[in-house]
């Protein structure tokens, strides 16, 4: 981090590329300009940035990269506001700013030795891309158990990576299951939503960690079921978003009760999200 | 004064008894001396906390459209032109408001009374007299030495549209309104009215208590808070403030019932009715047009027809 | 300790010189904190001022950074100007709501620069209360209208002097500029006398925190917030509210990154670029206001962050009163769950 937490380092964003058939996410590939800013910038899968489009404004993403891939960072993200609309026009080439990393991160220190189901829903993909990528990594690969990855979208225009899961599907290393919400021409993976294609795959809660991310109804759907396969709420994460502003903590806008998501979150268990208000 | 609470409460009591309310908005006495606060009474049990009095100042019009369900209203002859021009631009459904009208001969200027006699610590209103104990002294004022400025000018100290009427009504001499306070202001060179305008924004902190008393600001998204375009910044400086200010009277003409609530809402004491009265001003003389007179008729500016004045399009 | 109200006057001219000062003005319509050139423009008897002398560590709209755009690339710059700085006059609430933002400024992870750095270089003499307005309610808060917390040097007006206590470092490298005397025991009385008064209007809130930790669903917030207007009064006037927007001025190729202050009585606070808010309505937001201040900054930080100076309830144009709020959610009924 650097001294003064408000400047952002400059980046050069690299690679502009429209990520989903819709054209409303767009994967935003940031290079480091010096050694110097990549060392402080040591950061783990779970956190985000702020990123700046100088002449917009700023706002918060996850970091899509794992700290295995060196040089740069990605993000992926829907053309929702006006910081967002301002990335998915910006030319290759141009210099962005860059805060953070900002949060928590995903236990990975506890998962070590145990199994982790990964499940993702739309675009809320990012991160748990990061921590799938940063376990498979053959230097961190033997830490873990068994990965599975349960991934959903729409429809198959809409799935984020796909070069990146039809690697996925040959690696023996982990265990991915793809599905979408609808039949569609040439799909021939799954069909139906995570909640039950979660309880159809019905991974083994023995010594594993659930990892949940995507939109507010895929959770609250698929908690019941992976209560029902046994997963204490202490095994089970999410990742919060929230209205942020300086993603410090102080400017006070994105608290639940006494936690606030940027800093004290964005990652937290069910069993610290059942101790705190219902107001998220 | 006294006959009118108790009426008053008879009929909020009556009224939620009966169930044609769910609420009934009024005022109760406030927590400092010579202030009522905004009372909103959900049942019979609880209408005995509502009183009448000069002190109650707030424009009740702005809860109305805010408030879910069947809401009686405590209304004065403002308050009831607020919810006049309210229901002339469809915010309002009629059959959900029950109007309990109430002549006011004027509310109290606190600021008046504060800057002579400092904090108030105790006060009572007798007779039309005003007896304060002040933090730098004691004092008795006649009601008329501490109306609010925009009570002095009213012309509709009476309900123009009410259901029920409480009291006795107020007689109304002033035939056509008067502008000598915009008058005088018009009369003063630019430089000067400059002047007095820089002095004013320069004291605005952009806390849109103005924005949010004001029973006309309704608006989904204020054009201060929209940020894409943004229109203004969080700047708070003459320029920025002044924008607000003017974008907000401009909202405003045809529709300033000139209550005075953003006026007394102001902790700043910013004069922010001198702009209202000046485009009310214009409003009448261009339009022959006073906002929420009747619930017929709209907003001067709603309206087009052709005999409607140019000289603010056609620079002869 | 104490120096004659003279001496002092000139002391306080020749800080001028090495110190931008920060002195209670009257501005026509009340009392501001402005910088002064000379000690005869200080008001000396006021009450306190409308606005609480916070803005000078975290000023309501001030830049952060600017930048450049030429073509693809960006310069970026610093905005960071801080001046050695004395803020006299300064109330033992407002005093104790300066320590309060401290913690917010500087917390588990981050220190804010452009408040800490300014906070640093800043001299606090605290003037006690020998007057106390009806809406004053500090000692609810430990706080005594002539207590010292918080300031860095301290000082209780006696008439034709001013009692000094020195209570930090910083204070006592003023204090080595004051020409000090031995109080007598009549000036000493007064001074006990001062120091041991309490303001009348106090509230209770020994239990309101372990009170709220249980009151999340309660029905109070339902009527609660009926009358407020949801205007940003209480915050812009409290002594303790931190909350901040950022946001971008732009003109051409070039801007500044700027915060100004903000509130949670703002809809727009909490709302998200996908539309959702989770606090989308004035109940959930006035429960955010009094949990924030009597609940979470407790548990987070170890203290309530009101201080009682009763500026939100002097300005509030609806007369939403805190005392009163806070005593009902004191006597509040429990739901059961």
């Amino acid at each position: 981090m650097q001294q003064n937490p408000y400047l952002p380092i400059t980046m050069k964003l690299v690679k502009n590329l429209v990520e989903t058939e819709d054209r409303l996410i767009n994967t935003f590939t940031l290079e480091f300009m010096n050694k110097q800013d990549e060392e402080n910038f040591k950061y783990m899968p779970g956190q985000f940035a702020e990123l700046s489009a100088y002449g917009h404004g700023e706002a918060p993403f996850g970091i899509a990269t794992s700290p295995t891939e060196p040089g740069i960072l990605k993000f992926s993200v829907a053309k929702v506001g006006c910081v967002s609309n301002a990335l998915h026009l910006m030319e290759e080439g141009t210099m962005v700013g860059v805060r953070g990393p900002m949060g928590n991160y995903y236990p990975i220190e506890q998962f070590k030795g145990k199994n982790v189901v990964i499940i993702g829903g739309g675009f809320a993909f990012t991160t748990l891309r990061s921590l799938a990528k940063y376990m498979l990594d053959d230097k961190h690969r033997g830490d873990y158990g068994d990965i599975t990855v349960i991934y959903g979208a729409r429809n198959p225009g809409l799935l984020l990576y796909k070069e990146e899961l039809a690697e996925w599907e040959n690696n023996p290393n982990i265990n991915l299951v793809t599905t979408i919400d609808r039949p569609a021409e040439g799909w021939t993976k799954h069909v139906g939503f995570i909640p039950s294609i979660t309880e159809q795959i019905a991974p083994s809660s023995v010594d594993t960690y659930a990892v949940v991310c995507g939109p507010p109804a895929m959770i609250k759907f698929t908690l019941p079921v992976l209560e029902k396969l046994n997963f204490p709420p202490e095994r089970i994460y999410t990742s919060l978003e929230m209205r942020m502003k300086c993603g410090l903590g102080i400017c006070g806008r994105c608290n639940i009760g006494t936690e606030y998501v940027c800093k004290d979150g964005p990652v937290f268990s069910m069993a610290q999200l059942k101790e705190l208000p219902n107001e998220y | 004064m006294n006959n009118i609470i108790n009426d008053m409460r008879d009929k909020a009591r009556q009224l939620l008894a009966e169930g044609k309310v769910d609420v009934v908005i009024g005022y109760e006495k406030g927590s400092l001396p010579l202030k009522a606060t905004p009372f909103f009474a959900h049942s019979p049990a609880e209408v005995d906390s509502l009183i009448w009095d000069e002190t109650c100042e707030n424009n009740l019009a702005t809860y109305v459209a805010k408030t879910p369900g069947k809401k009686a209203i405590v209304a004065k002859g403002c308050d009831s032109r607020a919810l006049a021009v309210l229901l002339q631009e469809n915010q309002l459904v009629r059959d959900d408001l029950y109007i309990i009208g109430v002549s006011c001969a004027g509310v109290i200027d606190q600021r008046k009374i504060v800057a002579e006699v400092g904090e108030i610590l105790e006060a009572g209103i007798n007779d039309g007299k005003i007896s304060v104990k002040g933090m730098a002294g004691d004092k008795e004022y006649l009601f008329a030495e501490v109306k609010d400025a925009t009570c002095q000018t009213c012309r509709y100290p009476n309900p123009v549209l009410e259901d029920v009427h409480l009291g006795e009504t107020i007689a109304v001499s002033q035939e056509a309104p008067a502008f000598a306070d915009v008058i005088a202001l018009e009369e003063k060179s630019a430089g000067e009215r400059q002047d007095y305008f820089k002095e004013q924004m320069s004291k605005c902190i952009r806390c849109y208590a103005c924005r949010n008393a004001c029973p006309l600001c309704y608006c989904q998204e204020c054009f201060v808070d929209c940020n894409s375009p943004r229109w203004l910044t969080g700047g708070v400086n003459r320029a920025e403030n002044l924008f607000f200010q003017a974008g907000r009277v401009l909202h405003l003409a045809g529709r300033c019932v000139d209550c005075g609530a953003c006026t007394r809402a102001c902790p700043q004491g910013v004069d922010i009715r001198a702009l209202n009265r000046k485009m009310t001003k214009d409003v009448y003389t261009m339009y022959n047009h006073e906002a929420g007179i009747s619930e017929d008729g709209k907003p001067a500016l709603n309206e087009y027809t052709t005999s409607d004045p140019e000289q603010f399009l056609v620079k002869e | 300790m104490k120096i004659s109200k003279e001496k002092f006057g000139q002391a306080f001219d020749a800080l001028v010189a090495d110190y931008k000062v920060i002195a209670p003005v009257s501005d026509g319509s009340g009392i501001a904190f402005t910088e002064v050139k000379s000690f005869s423009d200080v008001k000396q008897d006021y009450l306190n001022s409308k606005l609480p002398p916070k803005a000078f560590f975290f000023p309501q709209h001030e830049k952060l950074m600017s930048y450049k755009k030429e073509g693809k690339d960006v310069t970026v710059k610093s905005e960071l100007k801080v001046e050695n700085t004395i803020l006299f006059g300064i109330r033992p609430c407002d005093a104790k709501g300066m320590l309060l933002l401290d913690k917010v400024f500087k917390n588990d992870q981050y220190t804010d620069p452009y408040y800490y750095e300014r906070r640093e270089k800043a001299v606090i003499i605290g003037l006690g209360c020998t007057k106390i307005a009806p809406t004053c309610f500090c000692s609810s808060f430990e706080i005594s209208p002539a207590g010292s917390e918080g300031s860095d040097l301290f000082l209780i007006d006696l008439g034709d002097s001013y009692e000094v206590e020195v209570v930090t470092e910083k204070g006592k490298a003023l204090a080595d500029r004051l020409a000090l005397a031995e109080l007598t025991a009549d000036e000493q009385a007064l001074v006990d006398k001062i120091k041991s008064a309490e303001t009348p209007s106090k509230i209770d809130v020994s239990n309101t925190t372990s009170k709220l930790d249980k009151m999340f669903n309660s029905p109070y917030w339902d009527t609660l917030q009926e009358k407020c207007l949801g205007c940003n009064v209480c915050s812009f006037s409290c002594p303790t509210c931190h909350c901040f927007d950022i946001s971008e001025e732009v003109c051409k190729n070039e801007g500044t990154r700027v915060r100004t202050w903000d509130a949670c009585m703002a809809p727009l606070f909490t709302l998200h670029g996908s539309g959702h808010n989770p606090r989308d309505n004035k109940k959930a937001r006035w429960r955010q206001r009094l949990m924030h201040k009597f609940n979470y900054f407790v548990h987070n930080n170890g203290s309530m962050s009101c201080v009682g100076c009763g500026r939100c309830i002097k300005s509030c144009p609806v007369n939403m009163d805190i005392r009163q709020v806070v005593d009902g959610a004191n006597k509040a009924e429990l739901v059961v769950e």
